[in-house]
């Protein structure tokens, strides 16, 4: 091989291994490297996830059901758009836990429940005053958890 | 390439000759898992759920304390700036060193991988899955190890400098390892989607890192 | 740019620039907190503890900044070999570290109340915690090397393999499903934040930038008369070697 030759082959081997990488990573993001499951990917799941798992998704309205008495005891429902999952959580909740608010829970998957031993709230990218958003929500122009 | 191939060899060599610097390494890699496993406690049920982690977060810290070998040896005894001299394109010759480390030094952990993963009650199902991870991994610990090493050329007692520089660039790869360690162990196809970004961290490093060691190496020389 | 590549003419208007840039950082964090603290809204989901956000989210820009800075510098360095260049990436360094440090403190304050938590590992948050780290190896790669012009070329190249964390940090949330919320300011389709909160978020973010730019010109003039004192010193040590030259 000529030095011209080499310095062709080297360059064609840079090229070709940047290629390489690019796909891979664009392929990977593609499937999203998630920081939690949703109710759907639950759904999907050939086989039952053992240990800690994330779950994340929007409490259903309506299915927040605090133990009698108790604030620190509390069943729920995480819903995404086709499908639904149980929780059970003992434990302090978060300021921005409520109907309708995005959360991610931790815990152990059993017979389709997630008991949950942490819940932490997901705050979304919209900041606004209350007023405003209420008289977006009167007017019909936007709904909690989704982008103006 | 030839000349490239004798470097990687006479590099091999050296590490297996020179008082077992390689096998130090394997020593250190079992005694840090058994450490761990110590500090867990005998709970099975943990230990196996760890194990993963526990393989690559050692693996990472005995390529870390390798990692002033690579070129420190040869910067003393003026056998890299014979190199420098020697026409060959630098940046090759610090893939070839980085490729010896891999052989010499990583590759040991990874056969040692299954006989510590009986210790810790790895499942049976999870070998493949973690010491897949690790081959087409832990060559990025190489890569950047040969980097940093180059960096801190010019330093006498440079190993937790190394550490210190290389510790942010590994810590992506430990991250996929293990969840593609774990992806596979679960069953996901192809590990999931944490494995490509592992192998894509691999070829980031065969790409960026042989240029920047040889220009560290210059820096570091002239 | 090449008026200033004469360190003495740098340091005249830095020192003129110096004062200037940190009354105007001043007047501009004043009116930005008044607005944060005072005179604007409360969030329709987060209520006052939205207020973090006009002290946590200039600092993360400003970490991003900061490394941007030093890595631009380190590339001018290289191939213009500006002889300010690589005085400005080392000066960068720990005030990009700090504003790093500023980010993952509020973050982690306004984290507790919000999600629920201090910390969680999830990939914004891990990236930014790396992206500290990457500043202290930097900083600590210029300590140990002597030789400036060495360190100066050594520590250049760190900075720009480091530099591919800053791409990850930014789309990170876009990415992985993450605990943090997408980007609100610099995004495509606009802004999602109210202009009455935009407002003051926009005047403590060049706030930051005012006091980032101070900071700099001041560190930058302390690294410039501390290689000025080592000229000296070595030149007094060897007075008739610096005579022949």
């Amino acid at each position: 091989m000529t030095k011209r030759e080499k310095r062709l082959l080297l360059v064609a081997a840079v090229v070709g291994v940047a290629a390489v990488a690019a796909a891979l990573v664009l392929t990977a993001l593609n499937s999203a490297v998630a920081y939690f499951y949703t109710p759907s990917d639950l759904q999907k799941l050939e086989k039952t996830p053992v240990g800690l798992i994330r779950l994340g998704g929007l409490v259903a309205p309506g299915s927040v059901k605090f133990a009698e008495g108790r604030e620190t005891e509390v069943n729920f429902v995480i819903k995404d758009e086709f499908a639904e999952t149980a929780v059970s959580y003992k434990g302090v909740l978060p300021d921005l836990f409520r109907e309708g608010q995005g959360v991610i829970v931790q815990g152990k998957l059993e017979n389709g429940r997630v008991l949950a031993s942490e819940v932490l709230a997901k705050h979304d990218e919209n900041y606004m005053p209350k007023e405003v958003a209420d008289a977006l929500k009167e007017q019909g122009r936007w709904k909690e958890g989704e982008t103006p | 390439m030839k000349r490239l191939m004798a470097i990687f060899e006479r590099d091999v060599t050296l590490a297996f000759r020179t008082g077992g610097g390689a096998l130090n390494s394997v020593a250190f890699f079992a005694l840090t898992v058994v450490i761990f496993a110590l500090a867990i406690g005998p709970d099975r049920a943990r230990l196996s759920e760890s194990a993963a982690p526990i393989l690559w977060t050692a693996a990472t810290l005995a390529a870390m304390l390798s990692f002033d070998r690579i070129l420190q040896a040869d910067f003393e005894d003026g056998s890299l700036d014979a190199l420098i001299e020697s026409g060959d394109l630098l940046s090759l010759v610090a893939l070839a060193k980085a490729s010896a480390h891999w052989v010499s030094t990583l590759l040991p952990l990874i056969l040692a991988t299954p006989v510590l993963g009986l210790l810790l009650g790895l499942p049976a199902h999870a070998y493949f899955p973690l010491m897949a991870s690790m081959v087409i991994g832990t060559p990025a610990l190489s890569l950047f190890g040969a980097l940093a090493s180059a960096l801190a050329l010019s330093l006498r007692r440079a190993s937790m400098l190394i550490t210190i520089l290389t510790a942010p660039l590994l810590t992506p790869a430990i991250i996929f390892g293990v969840a593609a360690a774990n992806a596979g162990a679960r069953g996901d196809a192809l590990f999931g989607p944490a494995l490509m970004l592992l192998a894509a961290m691999t070829l980031f490093g065969v790409l960026v890192t042989p240029a920047a060691t040889a220009a560290a190496i210059r820096f570091n020389t002239d | 740019m090449h008026n200033l590549a004469n360190p003495q003419r740098f340091e005249k208007l830095a020192i003129r620039l110096t004062p200037l840039l940190s009354i105007a950082a001043g007047v501009t964090a004043l009116f930005g907190l008044y607005y944060a603290l005072f005179n604007s809204p409360a969030d329709y989901q987060q209520g006052e503890s939205v207020r973090i956000m006009y002290v946590h989210v200039p600092a993360a820009w400003m970490a991003l900044m900061c490394y941007s800075t030093m890595a631009i510098a380190s590339g001018v360095g290289f191939i213009w070999k500006h002889p300010l260049a690589d005085v400005t990436a080392k000066s960068t360094a720990p005030i990009g570290a700090a504003f790093t440090f500023l980010a993952l403190v509020t973050g982690s304050i306004w984290g507790k109340p919000m999600w629920g938590t201090w910390w969680a590992w999830d990939a914004r948050l891990t990236s930014v915690l790396i992206l500290f780290f990457l500043y202290l190896g930097y900083i600590a790669l210029w300590s140990a090397i002597d030789d400036k012009t060495r360190a100066a070329k050594v520590a250049a190249i760190a900075c720009l393999v480091g530099f591919i964390n800053i791409p990850i940090i930014k789309f990170s949330v876009d990415w992985w499903n993450s605990l943090h919320q997408p980007a609100s300011v610099l995004r495509g389709g606009g802004p999602t934040i109210h202009q009455s909160m935009l407002t003051p978020l926009l005047l403590m973010g060049i706030a930051y930038g005012l006091t980032f730019a101070a900071l700099l010109l001041i560190s930058m003039r302390a690294e410039l008369a501390e290689r000025r004192i080592a000229r000296l010193e070595q030149s007094a040590r060897a007075p008739s070697k610096a005579m022949i030259l």
